[in-house]
């Protein structure tokens, strides 16, 4: 296949698709820092991680991967005393090692690659993590994979890949944290999530790179039969910070519930692209999340429902609420519905609001201070989302980022 | 205590107050009595400090000139306003909300602040004042609250404040008569020689459940008649009438031959 001389890459065979403005999906990216992006294999960090990077990972009790610029940091990766029934190894390391359990897992599950980041993340990637889960296992302690990106003088994007399977009747809960430090620089991750029959995992997202940074994120999961997938994002920083789920319930009774919030301060723009296929009869799903955004940041709600033939008994709702605490924020809410089934019961509703005035007043004549008043309410708006989140350690975390008086 | 003189308020360009004057002294129970519009909350959010309001005169509470601080400041000066219509505030805990403003009036004073083991004890007392569940305490606040209880919430915020004024705007609106008495017990638990209270009220009710040491009558933003709570009873009988659109210079004299009945 050629292409003609009047593309973008003229000299490029299979170019591929970049996305632009004109694609509803990529309407808020920036475009033009994404183009000064280059997505290529991972600059393998020489120097020494900075001590401020290990201060900024939540300290979860239990094993953890982390991976520094695409490839994967020994010295602080913890897999020692892996629960029974938990497989968990870094993607190269396991290709090397253990080939027939690498081979087992790449190509599983189905990819929302359809856009060049998501290619090149497929061609690059070279390291990241493997989480397997065997039938029957519940494993308590919670998985860490962390993420990071140092930018140095290169505007280089690192590539890292997340393999998690959950088999038959077995549980997990999967961490995944996104952090960063330097100047300009990206960061694109792939996370694929495949559970068997009556699996489940509760799957976390931190995302709180740098504002110098971008981040670009694809969460695939594909759920069998009367499994439960929760995914809880808390999508919170770069200057451009994209995280996109594709949640294909290919099984009868799955059942998913995703709940996010975005908080974008300075010029921030947090976009999530949503979509759930409902592939199958009597799956159940759900989409709740919240925006707040000061400054002149903009959040990005684009929530897909796809109710395919056949997957009658489908119930789906979703919710967009976003606090605006600047005149100059901005919140895009966009809910795609497509409905190809009976028996449908599809839910969906979006607010946009600002604080409100007699609601500070009141809290001031409590003799609580104006920013304290807005604190409080901020934090009250934010609550429904973080309360979806148990472990004290990461709450304490959230809550820290957020500002949150509560500790 | 509390000294307002001449106080003037506009919102926009129409006059609410015009020259109202009143003393609190301290362990005063004053009720503020008016038909609708002769501006009895204007007066209560003006000395709390709502925006939008263009005042002259002068309020102090303690020798504290009210009307030149922020809301948070009157009420770390003792000043709070317990009100008609308390704001829902979805996700915001009571206990937290109650600790928060608590503290954040202690550090204004100079006081330690309060843990949330202790704060307990603090607001277990100011519960049983209301007759309140435990479990308000982790609702959020007054969402979802009936309107009884809404009243009763801002009873138990004024019992954990402990205010040096306490101003009650309408705080019998809405009330049956069990909630009502609930209200009143916890206001009258709450009276004491340093504590002051204005208590406006659109009906004698109240009053018959709060003893209050002066009634004052406010029409088209000034106080017109005052007297003790005999006058209360006068206007149960004969309502505002006799100080709306008549000469003011005769009503003395025919209210309080009517409240020396």
């Amino acid at each position: 296949m050629t292409t003609t001389s009047t593309t973008d890459f003229p000299d490029a065979v299979n170019a591929p698709a970049y996305p632009t403005k004109r694609d509803e999906a990529w309407r808020y990216a920036p475009h033009r820092e994404l183009a000064r992006l280059s997505f290529g294999p991972a600059n393998v960090l020489t120097g020494r991680l900075p001590d401020k990077i290990d201060a900024q990972i939540p300290v979860l009790e239990g094993p953890r991967i982390v991976i520094v610029n695409g490839v994967v940091d020994h010295t602080r990766t913890d897999l020692t005393n892996l629960p029974p029934g938990l497989q968990l190894a870094g993607l190269a390391d396991a290709r090397r090692d253990q080939p027939d359990m690498f081979a087992a897992h790449v190509d599983t599950g189905i990819s929302s690659a359809d856009d060049a980041f998501a290619q090149h993340n497929h061609a690059f990637a070279q390291d990241g993590a493997i989480v397997h889960v065997a039938a029957g296992h519940h494993v308590d302690v919670a998985i860490h994979i962390v993420d990071v990106t140092l930018a140095d003088d290169t505007p280089n994007a690192s590539c890292s890949r997340v393999m998690i399977r959950v088999d038959d009747g077995a549980s997990a809960t999967v961490i995944e944290t996104r952090i960063g430090a330097g100047g300009f620089g990206g960061s694109n991750t792939q996370t694929t999530v495949t559970l068997g029959d009556e699996a489940s995992l509760n799957h976390i997202t931190l995302q709180d790179v740098p504002p110098t940074q971008v981040h670009l994120s694809h969460i695939d999961v594909t759920q069998h039969a009367r499994s439960l997938f929760r995914g809880h994002l808390f999508n919170l920083g770069g200057s451009y910070g994209r995280v996109a789920y594709n949640v294909h319930l290919a099984g009868k009774e799955a059942s998913t519930d995703l709940s996010g919030l975005y908080f974008g301060t300075g010029d921030q723009t947090l976009d999530q692209q949503i979509t759930i296929i409902h592939g199958a009869a009597d799956c159940t799903s759900r989409q709740t999340f919240r925006g707040v955004l000061d400054d002149t940041s903009t959040g990005v709600f684009n929530g897909g429902i796809d109710v395919r033939p056949g997957a009658d008994g489908t119930d789906a709702e979703q919710a967009n609420d976003n606090l605006l605490l600047s005149d100059r924020s901005e919140a895009n809410t966009q809910p795609r519905l497509e409905i190809l089934a009976d028996d449908v019961m599809c839910k969906h509703g979006a607010t946009v609001g600002q604080l409100d005035d007699d609601t500070i007043y009141y809290l001031r004549t409590r003799g609580i201070p104006h920013a304290e008043a807005r604190r409080l309410l901020v934090h009250g708006f934010a609550h429904q989302i973080v309360d979806g989140i148990h472990n004290q350690i990461l709450r304490d975390w959230i809550g820290e980022r957020l500002g949150d008086l509560h500790g | 205590m509390l000294h307002v003189k001449d106080l003037n308020v506009s919102i926009g360009e129409t006059p609410i107050l015009n020259g109202l004057t009143l003393d609190v002294g301290p362990g005063e129970v004053h009720a503020i009595m008016g038909p609708n519009g002769s501006g009895k909350s204007t007066f209560a959010h003006a000395l709390a400090g709502r925006d939008g309001y263009k005042i002259e005169g002068t309020a102090t509470l303690d020798e504290a000139d009210l009307l030149d601080m922020e809301p948070e400041a009157r009420a770390a000066a003792g000043l709070f306003i317990g009100f008609q219509y308390p704001v829902e505030i979805p996700g915001v805990n009571n206990m937290y909300f109650l600790r928060t403003a608590l503290n954040s009036v202690r550090r204004v004073r100079g006081d330690t602040e309060i843990g949330a083991r202790d704060f307990l004890a603090v607001a277990q007392e100011a519960m049983d004042l209301v007759e309140m569940k435990p479990d308000f305490l982790n609702r959020a606040v007054n969402a979802g609250f009936s309107g009884g209880e809404k009243k009763r919430n801002e009873i138990l915020q004024m019992a954990v404040m402990e205010p040096r004024l306490a101003v009650l705007d309408e705080t019998d609106s809405g009330l049956d008569i069990d909630a009502l008495r609930i209200v009143a017990s916890g206001v009258n638990a709450l009276r004491g020689p340093e504590r002051s209270m204005i208590v406006i009220t659109h009906y004698q009710r109240l009053l018959e459940y709060i003893r209050p040491d002066f009634v004052h009558v406010l029409v088209d933003g000034r106080i017109v008649e005052s007297g003790d709570h005999k006058l209360a009873l006068h206007l149960e009988d004969h309502g505002y009438a006799d100080f709306v659109n008549h000469d003011l210079n005769d009503a003395p004299e025919r209210s309080l031959s009517g409240a020396a009945r």
